[in-house]
């Protein structure tokens, strides 16, 4: 599992048919110190929006998440929206990028 | 499987409902911090049945395992890391300075006299 935030919507039309009216989201995984450049792709079942940092799970997890069964092409998938993260040394990190500041 | 240290937490309303009362620490690998070069360090988190605290290193497993460990079966559950050891101490030759574990009893010293974090839900 993972924290990350959403930065973009993805959208296929041609696509395994298990993955038929799924919705992807472009996510930059959380890091401590720089900012990574990598993004993943996660299927979305709780709307999460750009800019809102979320719970990333992988493999069976992601297919329970997905809730089609564990034959599913997917692997991975949002399973929460964060409310908020506390890190060592008081730093608080908000449900958005923009809600560090005014929380911290 | 990796050896990791408590570096926070996480809450969250909007989530699988199996996820509810589960704990939720965010956890950085220790080899992680070996090289100081290393500036992207993406942190896991991980489920946690065991009560660890900010600061403390802890064991976690992924997968099949993490399920066991924290809900006694598998299943289909919505995570699949877990805390599944609280380290009480360690030897490991010529492991890097800020893989001690010295400052772990002043950490939850300090951290007993302070209120729980507003807002949020608590994963308990």
């Amino acid at each position: 599992m993972m924290v990350g935030t959403v930065v973009g919507h993805v959208w296929a039309t041609k696509k395994d048919p298990t993955l038929s009216g799924l919705r992807f989201l472009v996510v930059q995984p959380f890091t401590l110190g720089e900012a990574t450049a990598e993004t993943v792709v996660v299927v979305d079942p709780l709307g999460a929006g750009i800019g809102e940092r979320v719970l990333i799970v992988f493999g069976r997890a992601a297919r329970h998440m997905i809730g089609r069964g564990q034959d599913v092409g997917f692997q991975a998938a949002v399973s929460a929206i964060i409310d908020k993260m506390e890190l060592e040394g008081g730093r608080v990190v908000g449900p958005t990028a923009g809600e560090d500041k005014a929380r911290s | 499987m990796f050896l990791g240290r408590v570096v926070g937490e996480v809450w969250a309303t909007r989530k699988a409902a199996d996820l509810g009362g589960l704990r939720l620490l965010v956890v950085q690998a220790l080899d992680e911090r070996r090289d100081p070069g290393a500036k992207k360090v993406t942190p896991v988190v991980a489920a946690d049945p065991l009560g660890a605290d900010m600061g403390e290193h802890v064991i976690v497993a992924f997968g099949k395992a993490a399920r066991v460990a924290t809900l006694g079966a598998d299943g289909d559950y919505a995570f699949e890391a877990a805390i599944v050891g609280i380290v009480d101490d360690f030897e490991i030759p010529g492991a890097p300075e800020d893989w001690k574990m010295e400052d772990v009893l002043a950490w939850r010293e300090a951290r007993a006299g302070r209120p729980t974090a507003d807002g949020g839900t608590k994963l308990r």
